[in-house]
């Protein structure tokens, strides 16, 4: 059996007298996609930051590549292979296509050919291919998006962590997404955490998921478990009662 | 890409313009006004140069006192020689930086712009205290050697031109990219893998630099600095500079510092009034040229070239 990529150990996140994220753990092996799901402020969002090193968890450890990051910052964390994109896009918007990927690409490759290479390779995978020039804040939402993933993909992570890539996509734009994840699990061999809403999106490319309500996991499995898991419908749908 | 070939070459022309007005003018007053005009643009380009960052280092204020100050002990106290003594301000400038930059550069926005303040001035009032550095009325009498009089003029803009030119460089290279990659969105470059302080810190010290070895130059240019030469406001002068020659192009802070201290000393026997105009100038410049002369400049050539095709 192979070791865990990433393995989070009992973490927990407090703000004041609010525990986001209570005691979860679990693990994420090489070449899987692994979901994140759970209702509106479930601690999803909190539960990315302090693995990517923007918090850091009030108790528990981080374990990435056999190493212990807990507490490491997150460029720290992001030269060790584990980058992350933000919930709402996140793009230098005043900056071309091309100068976005590179500063994704300048801390992985170190020389200027290869930088370009780079460059190229990661806007022709997302589709940004004929797009070089334009400015990224004019790009329409979809294809900011696709930038988000181009900058953070350009590093070639082995942990890749996408915070709701599909969220206010249309559905041609969100399957042209989803082909890319697969892509860029399957030819580039990385590793992906995903956190969304489109629960059908979620099951079919995720090999497992891990659902957290209130903070603390709920259910981990296949998607065919988390699909019949009692505990799942009822936080999803209510009780009933 | 055209457009910025010509500029280059226009850049380049004026440059050599100001050189040779600066070697063969024999009128005392002009030159004079063109090496207060060449620190003033160091100030601005060096006070641009973290604004790429986002960051308004009011500490530009601080480092170009630093360097005027040890250039001037270095030359009257311990008759350092001249090109050290020039040499001797940015160093300190650098070290001085990097202290403060260590512990300031994790604030950012209005925090950082307080705190550069209350360190610009925190410095001036240590000036006015301390006995050794002249308290209140400063140094006197910082001369540089004088075979180099007939040549001062050529010497600041030299070294002026070359200050601007090392920063101009510097933003044109990756690292420039990172800065305005900061400026835009500091997570996502932390995201990446980039310390984002580091880079901040990096941007700093460089800027630190030019305004040190600038503020040693102003101390023999003007041959007496008091404490009062280097408060808040000669940032915030520096600020009107950019602002006004137009903040997207180093040379639109170089126009900008030309314009004003030009202006500057066509009003200086109007007493308060100097101000009041000063103020004036930056609100209208605002409110018809956001984007400064330089910028404004560009959409006219714009407008024409559109109306001729």
């Amino acid at each position: 059996m192979t070791a865990p990529l990433l393995i989070a150990q009992a973490i927990s996140r407090r703000f004041g007298g609010i525990l986001a994220v209570n005691d979860f753990s679990f693990e994420i092996f090489p070449g899987d996609v692994m979901g994140l799901i759970g209702p509106n402020g479930a601690g999803k969002s909190t539960t990315f930051n302090v693995i990517s090193g923007f918090y850091k968890p009030t108790t528990g450890k981080l374990i990435f590549l056999g190493e212990d990051i807990t507490g490491l910052s997150a460029a720290a964390i992001s030269r060790r292979g584990l980058v992350r994109t933000f919930q709402h896009g996140s793009l230098l918007r005043e900056m071309t296509v091309h100068d976005n990927i590179l500063i994704g690409a300048l801390r992985a490759v170190r020389d200027n050919a290869g930088r370009e290479k780079r460059v190229r390779e990661t806007a022709e995978l997302l589709g940004l291919g004929g797009l070089l020039h334009a400015i990224a804040g004019s790009l329409p939402h979809g294809l900011q998006r696709m930038l988000s993933i181009a900058i953070a993909f350009a590093a070639r992570p082995k942990l890749l962590c996408l915070d709701e890539p599909l969220t206010g996509l249309n559905s041609t734009e969100a399957a042209a997404a989803l082909d890319v994840i697969g892509r860029i699990r399957g030819e580039y061999e990385t590793t992906i955490l995903l956190v969304d809403h489109n629960m059908r999106a979620v099951m079919r490319i995720c090999d497992r998921i891990a659902v957290l309500n209130y903070g603390q996991k709920l259910a981990e499995g296949t998607p065919e478990e988390i699909r019949n898991n009692p505990d799942v419908i009822r936080a999803y749908l209510g009780d009933g009662e | 890409m055209r457009s910025a070939r010509a500029g280059q070459i226009i850049t380049a022309l004026a440059a050599a313009g100001v050189l040779a007005f600066a070697l063969l003018g024999d009128d005392e007053y002009t030159q004079h006004l063109l090496m207060w005009t060449a620190l003033n643009a160091v100030l601005a380009v060096g006070l641009r140069f973290m604004l790429l960052v986002g960051e308004t280092n009011i500490g530009t204020g601080a480092f170009y006192g630093m360097g005027a100050y040890v250039g001037a002990i270095c030359t009257t106290k311990w008759g350092v020689p001249f090109p050290l003594a020039l040499l001797a301000g940015g160093v300190l400038a650098v070290v001085i930086s990097t202290g403060f930059g260590l512990v300031t550069l994790r604030t950012k926005g209005p925090y950082f712009m307080l705190i550069s303040f209350a360190f610009t001035e925190v410095v001036r009032l240590i000036y006015t205290r301390v006995d050794w550095l002249g308290g209140n009325s400063g140094i006197i009498g910082i001369f540089p050697p004088q075979v180099l009089d007939p040549w001062m003029s050529v010497l600041t803009v030299v070294l002026c031109g070359g200050l601007i030119l090392m920063m101009y460089l510097c933003e044109q290279s990756n690292l420039g990219k990172v800065f305005r990659a900061i400026q835009n969105n500091d997570a996502v470059v932390e995201t990446v893998g980039i310390d984002v302080v580091r880079i901040k810190l990096v941007c700093l010290v460089i800027a630190s630099f030019s305004v040190g070895i600038a503020g040693s130059l102003h101390a023999h240019i003007y041959n007496v600095i008091s404490p009062g030469d280097f408060s808040y406001l000669v940032p915030v002068f520096a600020l009107a500079y950019i602002k006004i020659g137009g903040d997207a192009n180093v040379m639109g802070a170089v126009i900008g510092a030309t314009l004003l201290t030009v202006l500057a000393q066509m009003l200086q026997g109007m007493g308060s009034m100097e101000h009041i105009l000063f103020g004036g100038a930056i609100v209208a410049s605002m409110l018809v040229l956001p984007d400064g002369l330089l910028g404004g400049a560009g959409r006219l050539l714009r407008l024409f070239s559109r109306a001729r095709t």
